[in-house]
């Protein structure tokens, strides 16, 4: 019995061995790189798609994953084209998608980790320049036709030529800098204080810049963590503090005359561990919305904060906030848990009820409108 | 969400996890089988009593003497381990579970970090080990708690038969890769001294091919550094009194390469330096034997980028075992276990400190020559708290006399502590993280066969498991603030497989092959819990391969030999929707060698081809890895 079971062996090692060799062989030669697929590829936008009504729903990613993406979203046929950028461009965003400015046909991404602005073209998405030389860029400010600033996560304001496409210079700061607001001759830029400090030695503060000198005149002592700020109609600038990602603070909202550079309001948030964020204000200029524990809103007389949201949203990882500047809906994202794809909701203003959802890509957190809806 | 993943641990980590394939035969039946005809004593059989345990074998620890464990682990093991790049941090994951619920273990101590729960194979030269035991599932429980997956224990040995053994290696490699190791064994049959030193250094700067830019890039800040000594002290006192003393010290620098996306505006670098030492006296006598082990660790991490973090951690493990044989077949042994951690780390407030103490029974009953019946309990006072009470049942059959085929099969429960970051950490701790629990079921059998000749010897392995784990850690941001992640006991994952394993020896005459292959099937999945999204139920979780498969042969002539590795690694989901996923890939490496015997002298001469298709591929997203690369190693082996 075990002469028979050598003599099958033998056989068996052989064909084994001449069998795995020709398939490991075989599998071997796949030539295409192995890189993040979807398991249903978006189709490349069809023709009939012009951008021009509709919004981009920027997705951040991951951060360190490189998978930031843009989601065009049509009003009218009610297309999600998702993953524009790659489609059209055949390259990937970069690493977490902060902010997407529209000028002049023109989109501006700010992509921070990847420390770039990538500009596409409007008409058909298509890549007209990278621009590169920033410090981890946050946000986007246009000045005039051919100037604007860009916020960094490192230290300096960038200075962007909008005609040439490159950074002509710095206005110097160590502090991480976030959201600007032009008025008049100056642009409100918030600051955070320097990246590498902890919450409680940093000192925030809205700096004031001339733009015509491109130069910081000015300072406004805020509350820790200012990273929302919008202007009213009667041009008071409103800006939401944190309180410090680690709660050094209360989170707070405080009112700025701009002209006077000094804050005349504070509204405190109650410490529950609930953090208010993504301040926004509406075509009116005189409803504030911001998140906190589901969609609040606030008229901009108002003597106090809201005690519960305009919308409650329970269940949902709300992460984004947007007005649509041409008509007034409100665009909310839900993050899902951070590693999946995202949601996108629009609600009425004026009733608070739920118009449409679709879904995004990885973490939806900001949006560029080109037109009503 | 940049700030966030500065201050706070990446909360993915923990719903990454993975599985994969080795060259481990599995539950060898606890026989003995004499394979002098082969030239190297490999995967001797461990006793299982129903458990699996399996053991590297050697040929293949001597062949990548100079590699690092995760390189070995992924090319051999049925571990499926997780690289973010050549040199960079690579964790291991099996049978569906997280890098927290893989125990990495030197000479029995757990060597994962008190603070992060994980260990990085990285950073672990194979050179430092005399052996690899992979310890399976609920077979862990017999070291320790915690280890849902398993756990690898890397051994240190004497043999008592050595008198002097000097053995120098000199390995060059692509990317400015130098490794020397020099290992001197040297004692009598009362005493052994192991002494080992091993010294690397790599630029790791190989090139890639951005897909973004469409152009060859090179890796940047990816140098790493490294060097390692240990001394291992052997006394055998008669034969009653066995003493060892172990030491190892080990310095690693490297810095961490930006992914491909991003750009370092200040290029990390981290800095780790080991201290270990055990101190282990054993006593036997015929009826029973004691077994006295402690251990310390100083452990030390610096990571800065523009900021400074430095991490301190000491731990104190100490371990009786009373072992009585002989009462009627049966084997008992009860032990105390002592376990002390403290933490001075930056990203904590004050220094953190914990205290397990454990009570430990074991059970083995040869019920007869078929069956062998093992049960181990244990229960821990964790500062104070009582731990969920622990066991694992397993038993052993063999049903045939002629045929070395058994059948195993075994229960466990388990529980996993939160850790220390997971309670302390920076505002994001969370104090009142309850345990992660585990019950697993699994059965297998084994079979071996040598021929009478001993021309022939061959194995098969099958092994399925089931496991349900529970209270799950997951990082989120708390309700109604993005900006804080805290730790949260919420996913429910259940993980079920399959593991397969063939292995074949044969020699005649000057020739001599092998061949082990090695397959796992895992599927690991979300279940319905209060954490779960809607698209996330039932799904595979992230960075865990369903299917995994590696197979090694060797072939030998004479002083020639040449070995083939070839892994393959399926799809990976990259969100926990599964709706992105890394393609699956395989990859081939290659080693020629000859060796050349003088009269106390080997010397030996191995080509390595890591890569052999060039494939341009990446492991996790974002994560470049290199191209085909090259090593050349210069071997000098002087015994007496």
């Amino acid at each position: 019995m075990i002469d028979t079971f050598r003599i099958n062996f033998r056989y068996i090692i052989l064909s084994t061995f001449a069998a795995l060799a020709a398939t490991m062989t075989f599998v071997s030669c796949s030539k295409d790189p192995i890189r993040e697929q979807q398991v249903d590829p978006p189709d490349p936008p069809d023709s009939t798609i012009t951008f021009s009504d509709g919004c981009f729903v920027l997705n951040e990613g991951n951060f360190n994953w490189g998978n930031a993406s843009v989601t065009f979203f049509d009003y009218g046929t009610e297309t999600v084209v998702d993953d524009l950028f790659n489609t059209v461009n055949k390259r990937s965003l970069g690493d977490v998608a902060e902010s997407m400015n529209i000028f002049n046909g023109r989109g501006f991404i700010v992509v921070n980790n990847s420390g770039k602005i990538e500009v596409v073209s409007l008409t058909d998405f298509t890549s007209v320049k990278t621009i590169e030389g920033f410090n981890a860029p946050r946000y986007m400010e246009i000045i005039d036709s051919s100037k604007a600033y860009v916020t960094n996560l490192y230290g300096n304001i960038s200075i962007l030529n909008l005609k040439s496409l490159e950074v002509t210079g710095n206005i110097p700061t160590s502090d991480w800098t976030e959201k600007m607001i032009r008025y008049n001759q100056y642009v409100f830029v918030t600051s955070i204080g320097q990246f590498n400090q902890a919450t409680d030695a940093r000192h925030p503060k809205v700096y004031v810049i001339s733009a015509k000198e491109d130069q910081i005149i000015d300072s406004i002592v805020t509350g820790k963590e200012p990273v929302g700020m919008v202007i009213d109609k009667k041009d008071k600038i409103w800006v939401l503090c944190t309180g410090g990602w680690d709660g050094v603070e209360k989170p707070a909202l405080y009112r700025i005359d701009p002209n006077l550079r000094q804050v005349e309001k504070k509204y405190t948030f109650p410490s529950d561990g609930t953090v208010p964020s993504r301040l926004c204000i509406n075509p009116g200029k005189d409803t504030l919305y911001f998140l906190n524990k589901g969609i609040c809103r606030m008229p901009v007389t108002s003597t106090a904060l809201p005690e519960t949201p305009f919308i409650e949203t329970s269940g949902s990882n709300l992460y984004g906030l947007d007005i649509n500047p041409y008509n007034g809906t409100i665009w909310v994202t839900d993050a899902g848990d951070y590693v999946q794809n995202g949601k996108v909701y629009e609600y009425s203003p004026a009733t608070g009820a739920l118009l449409r959802s679709f879904k995004a890509g990885r973490i939806p957190s900001a949006f560029a409108f080109t037109a009503a809806d | 969400m940049l700030r966030i993943s500065k201050y706070g641990i990446s909360p993915f980590i923990l719903g990454c996890l993975f599985l994969c394939p080795g060259i481990l035969h599995a539950q060898k039946i606890a026989d003995t089988l004499k394979l002098k005809e082969f030239e190297v004593i490999g995967n001797y059989p461990v006793n299982n009593n129903g458990f699996k345990k399996v053991r590297i074998d050697s040929t293949i620890l001597v062949q990548n003497l100079n590699a690092d464990l995760s390189t070995l682990l992924s090319k051999y093991s049925s571990i499926f381990i997780k690289t973010y790049g050549n040199g960079s941090l690579a964790t291991p994951s099996f049978r569906g579970t997280s890098a927290h619920h893989t125990q990495v273990e030197w000479n029995g101590i757990s060597l994962n970090s008190p603070m992060m729960g994980q260990t990085d194979l990285a950073i672990l030269p194979v050179s430092q080990f005399d052996g690899i035991e992979i310890i399976y599932g609920g077979a862990g429980l017999f070291n320790s708690s915690g280890a849902f997956g398993g756990i690898i224990n890397l051994v240190s040995e004497a043999d008592w038969n050595n008198r002097l053994n000097i053995d120098l290696a000199q390995s060059f490699a692509s990317f400015d890769t130098y490794k020397t190791t020099l290992n001197v064994a040297s004692g009598t049959q009362h005493f052994q001294s192991l002494t080992k030193a091993n010294f690397s250094t790599s630029l790791n700067n190989f090139e890639y091919n951005n897909t973004d830019s469409n152009k060859v890039e090179r890796q940047t800040n990816a140098a790493c550094h490294q060097y390692g000594l240990s001394e291992d002290l052997f006394f055998r006192m008669g034969r009653k009194h066995f003493l060892s003393l172990k030491m190892w010290y080990s310095n690693n620098y490297r810095q961490i390469p930006p992914n491909i996306s991003s750009e370092n505006i200040y290029d990390p670098e981290e800095e780790d330096k080991s201290l270990r030492g055990i101190v282990e006296y054993k006593f036997l006598e015929k009826k029973y034997n004691i077994t006295v082990r402690s251990a310390l660790i100083d452990d030390y991490m610096n990571y800065r980028d523009s900021v400074e973090y430095i991490h301190k951690y000491y731990s104190s493990v100490n371990r009786i075992r009373f072992n009585w044989v002989g009462i009627r077949n049966l084997t008992i042994k009860p032990g105390i276990d002592f376990t002390y951690d403290l933490v001075d780390s930056d990203s904590y407030e004050d220094v953190k400190t914990r205290t397990n103490a454990g009570l430990f029974g074991e059970i083995v009953y040869d019920a007869s020559k078929k069956i062998k019946l093992s049960l181990v309990l244990r229960e821990d006072l964790v500062d104070g708290d009582l731990m969920p009470f622990t066991f694992a049942g397993g038993i052993q059959y063999k049903p045939l006399k002629k045929f070395n085929w058994s059948m195993s099969a075994n229960v466990s429960r388990n529980y996993r502590m939160p850790t220390l970051n997971d309670k302390y950490w920076y505002k994001s701790g969370n104090p009142d993280l309850k345990q992660e629990q585990n019950v697993m079921v699994e059965a297998g059998n084994v079979f071996n066969f040598l021929t009478a000749e001993n021309h022939l010897f061959m194995e098969g392995e099958l092994t399925g498991y089931y496991s349900w784990i529970t209270n799950l850690i997951l990082w989120q941001p708390t309700e109604g603030n993005s900006y804080l992640w805290k730790p949260v006991n919420l996913a429910t994952v259940h993980a079920r497989g399959i593991e397969a394993g063939i292995t074949l020896k044969y020699q005649i005459r000057k020739w001599a092959a092998g061949l082990n292959s090695n397959y796992t099937y895992c599927r690991s999945t979300n279940e319905k819990s209060e954490a779960t999204t809607q698209d996330q139920e039932g799904k595979q979780l992230i960075y865990i391969p369903v299917h995994s498969f590696n197979s090694t042969i060797n072939a030998g002539w004479k002083t020639f030999y040449v070995t083939y590795n070839f892994v393959y690694t399926s799809r990976r989901y990259t969100g926990t929707d599964n709706e992105t996923y890394m393609p699956g890939y395989n990859l081939s490496n290659i080693f020629f060698g000859k060796n050349i015997n003088l009269k106390n002298i080997i010397l030996s001469l191995q080509l390595e081809i890591n890569n052999l298709f060039d494939l341009d591929y990446q492991s996790i997203v974002d994560r470049p890895m290199p191209g085909r690369n090259y090593g050349i190693t210069l071997r000098g082996q002087f015994k007496k």
